[in-house]
């Protein structure tokens, strides 16, 4: 282990923290992922809304591709043109966030016109000011992603024998899952669902039924975003970096040629810390919110 | 190419990771997008999804071990810790979600008492739903299925490496097997599992057949691509 190297695994749980928190923010905007089912199913219930509803992909796929283009742009650039890591990156990431325009517009406008029967209907205006907004957090996502696979195939020692596009795939996949996993249960437990009682999922019975209200006029989805940048884009960053900076730290700090047995034992020991403080958590929050007072079972609390 | 007996050893560990990824990913608590929701247990996104972000974490792990070692056991354990790692990385931050943003209790809405913490669970399942959260069965499930999966995920780049020593192709490979056992899984298990306690873990059998063939197959294809490297 050498000052660098530590610095590097910092610099890339960083930048991996970051761009979760974007990722999370891209797709809450852009309402992709599970929650979208939800305001898919808003106008069909007799709700029209005018949140962006662009449900692409799952967000893992969707991630992959955006960071993917990045990393193959980057690598081009460097490789071929012996262009500057950093202005490189910058390119393919620029290069990701047009792709993600172009796919988040064409969602937008086909989703929203093939629900023309149930009243939907397409706002021009939030095309052209949340498509924007969705692109650049794509932006950012695909541009932390990029830099920490370049980090990790070119600068950190030992360097990762993947190419830096396969490195930003998987890096991809993972964020998207986290995401996916993470930020979306703030937006589609917490706010797209705001007139029911307060510490509970979604009702079954309320499906559909979305706020579309905001606190002043009628709410888009800049105002989740807003919402959600509170603590399901933080966290989603959290999970992420937890994830690049613990599996990193391990084969930094201990040698993975020498000290591999350590590296590994040191990795199930943040996992056996992990499984406790999820019983920690499990068991705080029942004493503090107790039972569902509505219960009418046999089984004691 | 030679079809000599290290071939067959090296076919017989991609099936064998293949069936461990199928497995595996029957452990994975999803709730799907219900689970986004906090309107059923697990976590809320897409089986594969989840499966693949683990798995090829620890691919990530295991390709970087494997770039200074031949030793298999030290690249299988790479891979299930890194898998490991994110997935109670994930679980753990949306947990904090469901109990501090949500405000609900974890609850399962399969079992009346939590195996391993004996914790009551049908007082603390909301009205209307079937569950939320992540309670500590459905935790050490997915950390099992991680496992699983990272060690499935290893042990199939360790033979395609071996046989075609250019580390992108062979991780372009493993991804493409591992997901083709996660979606077969994901099939088996309709979407949406709550981990070894859930009714739906007993249909295992079928995706072990169904992995056991299809890997079988990708594995023949495998190893007969030796790469230009």
């Amino acid at each position: 282990m050498d000052a660098l190297s530590m610095g590097l695994v910092a610099a890339m749980g960083a930048l991996a923290t970051v761009a979760g928190a974007s990722e999370d923010i891209e797709s809450d905007i852009g309402s992709q992922s599970n929650p979208n089912s939800q305001v898919q199913l808003a106008a069909q219930v007799g709700n029209p809304h005018r949140i962006y509803n662009k449900a692409i992909s799952g967000e893992p796929p969707a991630n992959a591709l955006w960071a993917t283009t990045a990393a193959v742009v980057a690598y081009t650039l460097i490789t071929k043109f012996a262009m500057p890591a950093l202005f490189a990156i910058a390119i393919g990431a620029s290069v990701a966030a047009l792709f993600n325009g172009v796919f988040s517009t064409s969602a937008y406008f086909g989703r929203s016109a093939s629900q023309r029967r149930f009243n939907q209907w397409i706002y021009l205006d939030i095309v052209r000011y949340t498509t924007t907004s969705i692109m650049a957090h794509a932006w950012i996502t695909a541009f932390c992603i990029t830099c920490i696979a370049y980090i990790q195939t070119a600068i950190l020692t030992p360097h990762h024998p993947f190419p830096m596009p396969v490195i930003a795939l998987i890096w991809g996949l993972t964020v998207g899952a986290i995401g996916s996993s993470v930020g979306d249960i703030h937006y589609g437990g917490e706010r797209e669902f705001q007139w029911r009682l307060f510490g509970q999922g979604l009702n079954t019975m309320l499906s559909g039924q979305i706020v579309r209200k905001a606190e002043a006029g009628l709410r888009n989805s800049i105002d989740n975003a807003w919402f959600c940048t509170k603590l399901g884009g933080p966290l989603t960053g959290l999970g992420f970096g937890l994830t690049v900076f613990l599996d990193n730290w391990r084969t930094t700090v201990f040698d993975p040629v020498t000290q591999a047995g350590l590296a590994i034992g040191m990795g199930l020991f943040f996992v056996i810390i992990m499984n406790l403080y999820n019983f920690y958590v499990e068991t705080s929050i029942r004493k503090k919110y107790g039972p569902y007072p509505g219960y009418k079972g046999d089984i004691a609390a | 190419m030679n079809f000599d007996a290290l071939t067959i050893v090296y076919i017989l560990e991609i099936v064998v990771g293949g069936l461990m990824v199928g497995i595996g990913v029957h452990f994975v608590p999803v709730g799907g997008a219900p689970a986004a929701m906090a309107q059923a247990t697990g976590i809320g996104t897409g089986t594969v999804q989840l499966a693949a972000g683990s798995g090829l974490t620890g691919l990530l792990a295991a390709g970087l071990m494997m770039s200074v070692t031949d030793n298999i056991w030290p690249i299988l354990a790479s891979g299930a810790v890194g898998a490991m790692i994110m997935m109670d990385a994930t679980m753990l931050t949306g947990g904090w979600i469901y109990a501090y943003a949500v405000g609900a209790p974890f609850a399962s809405a399969k079992v009346n008492y939590d195996p391993i913490t004996g914790y009551s669970q049908p007082p603390y399942v909301a009205p209307g739903t079937v569950g939320q959260g992540i309670p500590t069965v459905c935790y050490v499930s997915g950390t099992i299925g991680a496992l699983m999966g990272g060690i499935g995920g290893a042990m199939i780049y360790y033979p395609l490496m071996m046989t075609n020593h250019n580390p992108s192709l062979s991780a372009l490979f493993a991804i493409g097997i591992f997901l083709v056992n996660a979606v077969l899984a994901s099939w088996n298990i309709q979407g949406t599992i709550e981990g070894f306690h859930d009714p739906k873990f007993k249909r295992w059998p079928k995706a072990f057949r169904s992995c056991l063939v299809a890997t079988l197959i990708l594995a023949l294809v495998a190893v007969t691509i030796t790469g230009g490297a």
